[in-house]
């Protein structure tokens, strides 16, 4: 169970994300992730499942940088990220798009303003940022919020903001956590199609839900995580019973 | 659209209390330099005055009787005292001087006749002339039983250094202001940082460089800086303006500390103090500002 298993049956050497034997702790309680090791290929699409508490956060945190594992190896686009020096981060990081559980929107900021973030940050030029904002954001249904900021959002609005400014840098990895968590199965489904989309260009997605159906009706590999363990599930080729298999791991 | 900084650490209502802790460090600053400054001066007006002279005093006749023996002592001096090399000038002190010396203790026109009211003999050398003082002494007391040189130059010494301590004092209290103001920075800047770690947290992980995040407090710090030292400087420049109008009515009874006379000499010292000073307010609060965030942030992840 906890031997690599290597994601998407490819003999490709460095993926865009590789675990190997990553453990993590919070301060001095159990392993909330233990011996976790696996490798997304580069334009791969995966979700991330598993019960409230296993850890899918947890995993997406060393993922997109906010934390650095306890032990074991992670390695991004082939570097691996317990010796990147501070200056490194930066332009790794802008390779990473993130929806957060929690959204973390600058509640003074507009939604335009709070889209176009991340292209600021890496100093686009403001009109190139505008067209392009205002494009995206009428396409996740919000073209009469542009200028309207976050606390004057309902939950579902907030939510298309987060994934608005994930997906603006075009990132070569999206990692949603929980990004249908509170919109109905409609735009859930618009969302995850554009995930999709960004999925046909290249872009590496895994999209952390405990939400079955958006599981059942993408028929998508889903890496479970429970008690601190992970495993990968392929959907069956027929839709009746996809989810109870589970593919042989190599050298299980 | 784009001119919000994503921090907003001017809206950080317990941010507004450091314009007014630069302000009252500024203010303090900036009274020890004109302090200093002042004492400097002095001193030099001091200096100039008394630098190269000497001052010979003879005991005094009592009575009507000795007037013409007292003129006839004083002439020996003066001819001896200008005989002696590197002495350029020796004037006795008119009575009437001294008499208006001794006013304000004894009153005008109560000088009592008998009072045996010393001779004072003001000598000045040539330039850079060194004498004997043991010498003249002893001379002077051959031909003048009683007779006394004094070395205004040992007062002076004295005064200067008295002037130099005062000076040493101001400069340390401007250092130690400068390091509260630097600490205050360096705090306020720590408290920002703890107070906006979720956004700070954000930024970081959508790709923002240490320096992007850092840019926004030194823009803040710049502003207080540059807010606080004027506002300390203005301050300062009304403190001591009122301190020269009191001290010109009433006249201060040191010899020499003419106060308003002093202040628009330095006008133009003021003047550039003015713009200098917050000028350098503001940089420091930003180079600290800036120092302070980058070497937090190089603790996280
Ligand atoms: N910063 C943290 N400090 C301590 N414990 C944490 C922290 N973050 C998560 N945990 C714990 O780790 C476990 C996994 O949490 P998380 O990764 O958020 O799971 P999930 O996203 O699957 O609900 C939970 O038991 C949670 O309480
Ligand atoms: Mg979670």
């Amino acid at each position: 169970m906890r031997a690599n298993l290597a994601v998407q049956h490819s003999g490709e050497r460095n993926g865009v994300v590789r675990f190997e034997n990553v453990g993590v702790r919070y301060g001095s309680g159990p392993e909330i992730l233990r011996d976790i090791s696996f490798e997304l290929e580069g334009g791969s699409f995966h979700f991330l499942t598993g019960p409230s508490g296993a850890g899918k956060t947890s995993l997406l945190k060393l993922m997109y940088l906010a934390q650095r594992p306890t032990r074991g190896l992670v390695r991004l686009f082939g570097r691996d990220v317990t010796v990147l020096k501070r200056p490194e981060l930066p332009p790794l990081r802008r390779r990473i798009g993130v929806v957060f559980q929690d959204f973390r929107l600058i509640n003074h900021l507009t939604a335009l303003e709070n889209v176009a973030l991340p292209l600021r940050i890496a100093g686009a030029k403001k009109e190139q940022i505008e067209a392009h904002v205002t494009e995206l954001l009428s396409w996740v249904g919000l073209s009469g919020q542009v200028n309207a900021k976050p606390p004057t959002l309902s939950d579902g609005e907030k939510q298309r903001v987060a994934i608005a400014r994930a997906v603006i840098g075009r990132p070569s990895l999206l990692l949603a956590d929980e990004p249908t968590g509170n919109i109905d199965l409609d735009q859930g489904l618009r969302i995850l199609r554009l995930f999709e989309e960004l999925n046909k260009i290249g872009t590496t997605v895994v999209i952390a839900t405990h939400d079955r159906s958006l599981v059942s009706t993408f028929r998508r590999p889903e890496l479970r995580l429970q008690g601190g363990d992970l495993t990968l599930h392929r959907p069956a080729p027929t839709g009746v019973d996809r989810l109870r298999r589970v593919d042989p791991l190599p050298g299980a | 659209m784009f001119h919000r900084s994503e921090l907003q650490l001017n809206r950080d209502t317990a941010r507004r209390f450091i314009p007014l802790m630069v302000a009252a460090m500024v203010y303090l600053a900036t009274l020890a330099l004109a302090g200093a400054v002042v004492v400097g001066a002095t001193v030099d007006r001091w200096s100039e005055g008394l630098r190269g002279t000497l001052t010979v005093q003879l005991p005094g006749g009592r009575g009507d009787a000795s007037v013409a023996e007292t003129a006839a002592r004083t002439d020996t001096a003066v001819s001896l005292l200008l005989e002696t090399a590197g002495i350029a000038t020796a004037q006795p002190v008119p009575a009437s001087d001294l008499e208006s010396l001794l006013e304000p203790w004894l009153g005008k026109g109560n000088l009592p006749a008998d009072l045996p009211v010393p001779v004072l003999i003001d000598v000045t050398l040539d330039p850079g002339a060194r004498i004997d003082l043991v010498a003249l002494q002893r001379n002077l007391a051959g031909v003048v039983p009683g007779a006394r040189v004094s070395d205004n130059g040992v007062y002076l010494e004295r005064l200067v250094r008295l002037a130099r301590s005062v000076q040493l004092v101001a400069g340390v209290v401007m250092l130690l202001v400068a390091l509260a103001a630097v600490a205050i920075i360096v705090f306020a800047t720590r408290a920002g940082l703890s107070m906006h770690r979720e956004t700070i947290e954000l930024l970081h992980l959508i790709g923002a460089r240490d320096a992007y995040i850092a840019r926004q407090f030194v823009t803040n710090a710049l502003w207080h800086g540059l807010l606080g030292g004027i506002i300390g400087v203005v301050l300062a420049a009304a403190t001591v303006a009122a301190l020269g109008v009191i001290a010109g009515e009433v006249a201060l009874p040191v010899a020499g500390l003419r106060l308003p006379e002093q202040l628009s000499i330095s006008l133009v010292l003021w003047l550039a103090g003015g713009l200098l000073i917050p000028v350098v307010a503001g940089l420091v609060a930003m180079g600290t500002a800036r120092l302070t965030v980058m070497r937090t942030l190089r603790q996280v992840l």
